[in-house]
């Protein structure tokens, strides 16, 4: 190491110099396996057989090492070695040939498809036109898929379709992390158990399921004020900590208030119906109708809050993500603002609560641990903050995903691809499934440094610190 | 009314009674980070309609007197009044910033900060409507009220985009735009939220010379066609000498001098200020005024002599819309 060091002063100077400079020479030569295209192998190597162990036998507590040597074994090893291999080839010595077959497809492209595209975004009959086919898929939906899978859209899909437009106002669109959103899902079902009589405290007088929803709305826009109110102030970090604790909060007053809430026991809860005198239903335990209800939800919400997307409420929250500095300097009232946008999410879950609860015919405060905060912001992540549609696709997806790996892999491992899923996702492409085209120049302009402002620093600082950096 | 008082307003003081000639005066402003004194008492009096300059080295102050009149920062002791047009005086220290903007004081900012993911239609847009009060849910049920505020903004953001003549860039994002055009777009989102004070922060940094002629015009129309007062921080000293009714000076925090361009260029403290600073950017703006005093003096005497400005400029005021 110091030969290294010395070489370039002394390389020239006598016999014992250029000794010293073969020597550097030697020690600068890199050996074969340091360079960085085999040590890139070795690393996906080492992903092959750890994704080996991972995805194969199941250890017992028999033999402890059964498993290591039956997956070191088995022909799961060279599947993940072979994939691997694979990868690595494509990606150092095909790289330049793929990418231009690509971007010669691309341009080959460009004639029939590139000009679907601009029929496309000109003319907004035909995507009413798509719209609405898609709606009608959507509708008849249940008739083509099992049991197991309109439980699957029910029970999940739609709810945390409900949960994640929600989420992705808070998130998407006013860029706060909120990770307590489940708090106002609770209350929300709790709303929906206590004015329909279903728990122990008797309400002031009962109200049907759909009575109690913009009960629930009011419930949980005055909670998320009330949350909001004091810690909207507080920067993403400090936010995200005081979301997670209202949410403990809530959940174990779920729990421990077993008086009023029915703790872990839990409580029945009437299921929706209607009375209108001459016409009146009621929701049994066929899925589909539930299914059909949740769709008009989801569809009547998607309007409200593709208007607000759209309009001056829309474009202040974008202001306040890009620069809450010089957003407020323009007049914005910023903690308003995001106290709006709370407040909006903070009710869509509600709503969803009341939804859920009435579907299920049951609660009990263990559906509401903090694990479905997470996943819903996983979800909206996923799919793409800020974009409706990524956020709709991003939630299917990753429900379906599980639910599709049931029959396939091992119970315990189900979630485990899910994980993959998201690490992969959010290496290679940050922005989500379909992301919305702000989030996506937002992030562009992130990552080239070429924000218009001048500063590194960037939005999220304290209000003190606020305005112009010295430059 | 309003029309009557702004008349009113508008004239220069003459008899001392009018009411509100100053529109904004600070008083011992005094602000510090530690031990660093930013502000150190400083006095300022603004008459209303007037070009304001104020300049300095590096360092001297000037972005930390924007930030505390405008609410960024809090300054430890002083008082900051402004006088509206409709009456009435408003203390600005410790206000919160989208209260100082809906006052009607407006700023662009030294280090350009846009919305820069959104159009340039788009970020004027969102200064008009904060002068807007449609609430959520008649915009999520699109009420008529709303669907009528909507058409509003963009057809003031668009009168707004032609004033400082981008108009045919309001489908650019924010930061596509060259940066003589961000510069303009920050003083139109600036312009967009009507304000009778417009704060603007070396609007000419980094132009080139034809956008620099392009904004000493803009500057001029803004302060006679709007009747907006400006109080303008600029390194330009060209630009600040022909554009400024009069000129405030900070050194090291505090104003070292006040009065039309030629005193101040006159000034000894000033050109002590210029000349001690290292910088060398600062030797040629000294450069630059010793040039343009020179080249006046020898011209013209008369020319753009101190006295003489203010008097064309207290005619302004009356002419003034
Ligand atoms: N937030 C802050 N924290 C600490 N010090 C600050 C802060 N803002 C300004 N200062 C200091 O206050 C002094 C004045 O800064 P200011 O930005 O007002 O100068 P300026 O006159 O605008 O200079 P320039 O011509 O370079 O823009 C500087 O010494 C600066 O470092
Ligand atoms: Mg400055």
């Amino acid at each position: 190491m110091t030969a290294t060091d010395n070489t370039p002063t002394t390389g020239a100077a006598g016999p014992i110099g250029s000794k010293r400079a073969a020597e550097a020479a030697r020690l600068r030569r890199t050996a074969w396996y340091a360079n960085p295209r085999f040590k890139r192998l070795a690393a996906l190597m080492g992903v092959a057989l750890v994704g080996a162990q991972v995805t194969g036998e199941q250890g017992t507590n028999r033999d402890i090492f059964h498993a290591m040597r039956e997956n070191m074994t088995g022909p799961g090893l060279w599947l993940w070695v072979g994939a691997c291999l694979l990868i690595w080839v494509v990606r150092e010595f095909l790289r330049a040939p793929v990418a231009n077959a690509w971007s010669t497809a691309r341009r080959a492209g460009t004639g029939p498809a590139e000009r679907a595209r601009t029929v496309w975004r000109r003319d907004p009959r035909l995507r009413m036109l798509a719209l609405t086919a898609l709606l009608v898929f959507l509708i008849v939906l249940p008739f083509l898929v099992s049991r197991h899978w309109q439980q699957v859209l029910v029970d999940q899909i739609a709810i945390y379709v409900l949960l994640a437009i929600g989420l992705n106002v808070v998130v998407g669109w006013a860029g706060m992390l909120d990770l307590g959103f489940i708090a106002f899902f609770a209350i929300g079902a709790y709303s929906a158990a206590f004015w329909t009589g279903s728990l122990p405290v008797a309400p002031p007088f009962e109200l049907n399921n759909f009575a109690v929803i913009p009960i629930a709305v009011i419930t949980c826009l005055v909670a998320g004020v009330l949350l909001g109110a004091p810690t909207l102030r507080l920067r993403g970090d400090y936010l995200a900590i005081v979301t997670l604790g209202f949410h403990e909060i809530v959940y174990l007053m779920a729990k421990n208030w077993v008086e009023f809430t029915g703790g872990t026991r839990g409580a029945s809860v009437d299921r929706f119906s209607i009375d209108l005198g001459f016409f009146s239903y009621q929701w049994g335990l066929d899925p589909r109708p539930y299914y059909w209800l949740q769709l008009g939800f989801i569809v009547a919400l998607l309007v409200l809050f593709i208007r607000l997307e759209h309009s001056r409420v829309g474009r202040a929250w974008t202001a306040i993500r890009e620069d809450e500095v010089a957003a407020a300097a323009t007049g914005v009232d910023t903690v308003r603002f995001k106290l709006l946008a709370f407040a909006i999410g903070a009710s869509t879950s509600g709503v969803a609560g009341v939804v859920y609860a009435s579907k299920l015919g049951f609660i009990n405060s263990e559906f509401f641990i903090v694990l479905f905060s997470v996943l819903v912001l996983s979800y909206v992540i996923f799919g793409g903050m800020g974009s409706i549609p990524g956020v709709l696709l991003g939630t299917a997806i990753l429900i379906w995903l599980p639910e599709f790996l049931r029959d396939t892999v091992p119970a315990q491992d189900r979630y485990m691809y899910l994980g993959a899923l998201l690490v992969i996702m959010m290496i290679y492409r940050p922005q989500g499934l379909w992301p919305s085209r702000r989030r996506v120049r937002e992030l562009h302009m992130a990552e080239e440094g070429t924000a218009t402002r001048a500063m590194p620093a960037a939005g999220g600082r304290p209000a003190t610190t606020g305005g112009d950096t010295p430059s | 009314m309003t029309t009557e008082t702004k008349r009113a307003a508008d004239r220069p003081a003459e008899g001392g009674a009018e009411p509100h000639p100053t529109i904004l005066e600070t008083s011992g402003v005094t602000l510090r980070f530690g031990g660093l004194t930013s502000l150190d008492h400083v006095d300022l009096a603004m008459r209303r309609g007037e070009i304001l300059a104020i300049i300095g080295p590096n360092g001297a102050g000037k972005t930390s007197l924007f930030n505390s009149l405008t609410g960024a920062y809090l300054p430890q002791e002083g008082a900051i009044t402004y006088r509206p047009r409709a009456g009435g005086e408003e203390e600005l220290r410790g206000r919160k910033p989208f209260r100082v903007s809906r006052l009607g004081l407006a700023r662009t900012f030294q280090n350009i900060r846009l919305f820069g993911a959104l159009t340039a239609l788009e970020n004027v847009k969102i200064a008009v409507e904060t002068r807007q009060r449609t609430d959520a849910v008649s915009i999520m049920l699109g009420l008529p009220h709303a669907r009528r505020a909507e058409r509003d903004s963009d057809r003031r953001a668009h009168e707004v985009m032609r004033f400082v003549g981008l108009e045919h860039r309001i489908n650019e994002l924010a930061a596509s735009l060259s940066y003589g055009e961000q510069r303009r777009l920050e003083i139109a989102r600036a312009l967009a939220t009507e304000p009778e004070l417009l704060l603007l922060d070396e609007p000419a940094a980094g132009t080139n010379p034809t956008e620099k002629h392009d904004l000493e015009e803009l500057i001029r129309r803004i302060n006679t066609e709007l009747g907006v007062s400006v109080l303008l921080i600029e390194h330009d000293m060209r630009l600040v000498m022909s554009v400024a009714d009069r000129v405030a000076v900070l050194n090291f925090g505090r104003k070292i001098a006040e009065g039309t361009p030629g005193q101040v260029q006159r000034d000894p403290a000033v050109i002590e200020a210029y000349l001690g600073a290292s910088d060398e950017e600062e030797a040629e703006a000294v450069a630059d005024l010793v040039a343009d005093l020179d080249a006046e003096h020898a011209d013209d005497p008369e020319w753009r002599g101190g006295d003489r400005a203010a008097e064309g400029r207290s005619n302004d005021g009356e002419e003034r819309p």
